[in-house]
């Protein structure tokens, strides 16, 4: 059994009231503010890590590492957009940073040994459809699975989509549609 | 509506179910705690100045430097059929002897003889099915097992890779160290026909003539062979033959409980105890509370690791899904009366630091934190706790001084 179940990130009016307190406690140096800060936002960023293909065994750096860029990158925040966008714009770029870097490594690994190396997963995810879909998210291009993810997983409106990628409303609903029946398509495959 | 929230077929079935799953992935309080006590330790740090086009002339130095420190390992056992072992020598001064001999082993992987001259060196061997690392006489060699655990391996001894990826005492004697792993996560080493499991420890595993013995340093370890378990304490030592179905040729101490019949009621209520975490789990994830209770409050009855498991859940749902703070305090304190040894009593012990703090109750939390850092010494929690308390002794006469 695993530990605690950590509750999902409200996304609220009210809770973005409290992000801007937040904000302006965890400027003026209070640490009990950042506690409250990484204890919102945390669950998120697990969650988003891994279906972006994060694997298990190097979620913790990537939290660690995503935190750690919120701190130093905070006093350039102007609070134009709410602060889950933010944080999850941080998140998308570290992950497919981080996925660059993986592929590369297996890449040369492949080269030299012709065998991949043994993946490290989470007992707990091994007999859940997670698995089966994180093979279909794998498949996707990094764009097109960076907004299925924010959209079927995470929650986000096309508008919140567009500001943590950076792109056109429009091309967000274009990656989506494409996404959507690259997935489907992934699906019957396996089925 | 959600996307395929009709589905049409299996396929997309399969996927809407995926898609769900994936919004409950959320991670556990541990990691949760672990990272945050990593970040804290970043915002204690001051934060860096900007240089400009310095900081990025460096930055792609590190980059490159970065790669070469992935691409060398991976260029450099060329000459070997797999050769992961060689590769991460290059990040050690043992590099200059490892590996002396490469050779296929049983099923074609890679066979390695370690011979480090630093024998200190940690040695990141590629824990792939079949993959072995082997000493000769006078030889030792530490290997890492993955997730910070390691094995020191003893002269004529051998480690290899099972299945399903699990670390496997051939021959000889290792002495293992396994940081204290997460709820839900145990670090499994087989011997012969037994798995020995750990949350976090350090013991030896010896497989010699037909015996495999099993002695622990620290904590608390599981040999399991099917469904029997035999559960062993710092101190203890075990020894089981390596056949089980061969006579064994010197006397060996079988596992204490005796192997019921399947068919017996005693195994139908322990297959049905088993299966309370998992039901009680899926309950919760209904919402529905009460019956989580119910059903690891039967659990908790019960003896062995469901049981224990039980007892400690019962303190997380009260304190976590009741909002019982006090409550899910007497009940992980009854935890650590019923398991002092248990193998969640260091999440027990920091729970009830924890919520304590959070309630308040600074005396209360501090006496539980000294007594954390006494009893767990060596834990890897210990910076996080000794924070904690640092803060709770602040709180504490600030309130005197007021």
């Amino acid at each position: 059994m695993g530990g605690k179940q950590l509750t999902k990130t409200p996304s609220t009016t009210q809770a973005s009231l409290a992000d801007a307190e937040i904000v302006n406690a965890c400027r003026s140096g209070d640490t009990a503010a950042w506690r409250s800060l990484y204890d919102r936002y945390a669950p998120l960023v697990h969650r988003f890590s891994a279906a972006l293909g994060v694997p298990i065994d190097e979620r913790e750096d990537a939290a660690q590492d995503i935190f750690v860029a919120v701190y130093r990158s905070l006093r350039h925040f102007r609070g134009e957009a709410q602060l889950s966008t933010w944080i999850y714009r941080i998140a998308a770029r570290h992950a497919i940073r981080m996925g660059r870097r993986r592929r590369t490594r297996e890449m040369m690994h492949l080269t030299m040994v012709k065998e991949k190396p043994p993946i490290a997963t989470d007992p707990s995810e091994r007999s859940t459809h997670i698995a089966t879909l994180d093979r279909m998210l794998a498949k996707l291009p990094p764009k097109k699975r960076t907004v299925l993810v924010l959209f079927e997983i995470e929650g986000l409106s096309a508008k919140e989509i567009s500001d943590v990628v950076g792109c056109p409303e429009n091309t967000v609903w274009s990656r989506l549609h494409h996404a959507r029946a690259e997935m489907v398509k992934a699906a019957r495959r396996m089925v | 509506m959600n996307w395929l929230e009709t589905p049409q077929d299996d396929s997309e079935r399969l996927l809407r179910e995926g898609l769900d799953q994936a919004t409950k992935r959320l991670g556990d309080e541990i990691t949760h705690r672990r990272v945050w006590a990593r970040v804290a330790d970043a915002l204690e740090k001051p934060q860096p100045r900007v240089y400009g086009r310095v900081v990025f002339a460096s930055a792609a130095l590190v980059i490159l430097v970065g790669a070469g420190a992935v691409a060398l390992p991976r260029l450099l056992p060329i000459h070997g059929s797999r050769g992961a072992a060689a590769g991460a020598a290059t990040k050690s001064p043992a590099h200059a002897a490892l590996p002396s001999q490469t050779e296929p082993g049983a099923s074609g992987a890679a066979e390695v003889t370690a011979t480090p001259v630093d024998q200190t060196a940690l040695l990141e061997s590629e824990r792939v099915p079949g993959h072995v690392v082997r000493t000769r006489a006078g030889e030792h060699a530490r290997v890492a097992l993955g997730g910070g655990a390691e094995a020191e391996l003893a002269e004529n001894s051998a480690i290899t890779w099972d299945g399903q990826h699990r670390p496997s005492i051939e021959q000889g004697s290792a002495l293992l160290s396994v940081p204290h792993q997460p709820p839900g996560w145990r670090f499994s080493v087989t011997a012969g026909p037994y798995v020995v499991t750990v949350v976090g420890t350090k013991f030896e595993v010896h497989v010699a003539n037909r015996t495999v013995g099993v002695e622990v340093s620290e904590g608390v370890v599981e040999v399991w062979r099917g469904s029997r378990s035999t559960r062993l304490v710092a101190g203890d030592s075990w020894n089981g033959p390596l056949r089980p179905d061969e006579a064994p040729a010197a006397p060996a101490a079988l596992p204490a409980e005796k192997p019921q019949p399947v068919t017996s009621l005693s195994a139908k209520v322990a297959s049905l105890a088993n299966r309370g975490p998992q039901d009680a789990q899926a309950a919760l994830q209904a919402g529905d509370t009460g019956k989580a209770i119910d059903i690891l409050t039967r659990a908790a009855q019960g003896s062995g690791p469901t049981a224990e498991n039980a007892a400690y859940e019962l303190g997380r749902i009260t304190r976590y899904n009741l909002n019982h703070p006090r409550q899910a305090v007497a009940l992980w304190d009854k935890y650590r009366t019923r398991f002092p040894t248990g193998l969640l009593r260091t999440e027990a012990d920091l729970s009830i630091v924890d919520t304590l703090s959070n309630l308040g109750d600074v005396r209360a939390a501090l006496a539980e934190a000294d007594a954390f850092l006494a009893r767990h010494p060596q834990s890897e929690r210990r910076l996080e706790v000794q924070k904690l308390a640092e803060r709770l002794r602040a709180a504490q006469s600030a309130a005197g001084q007021r």
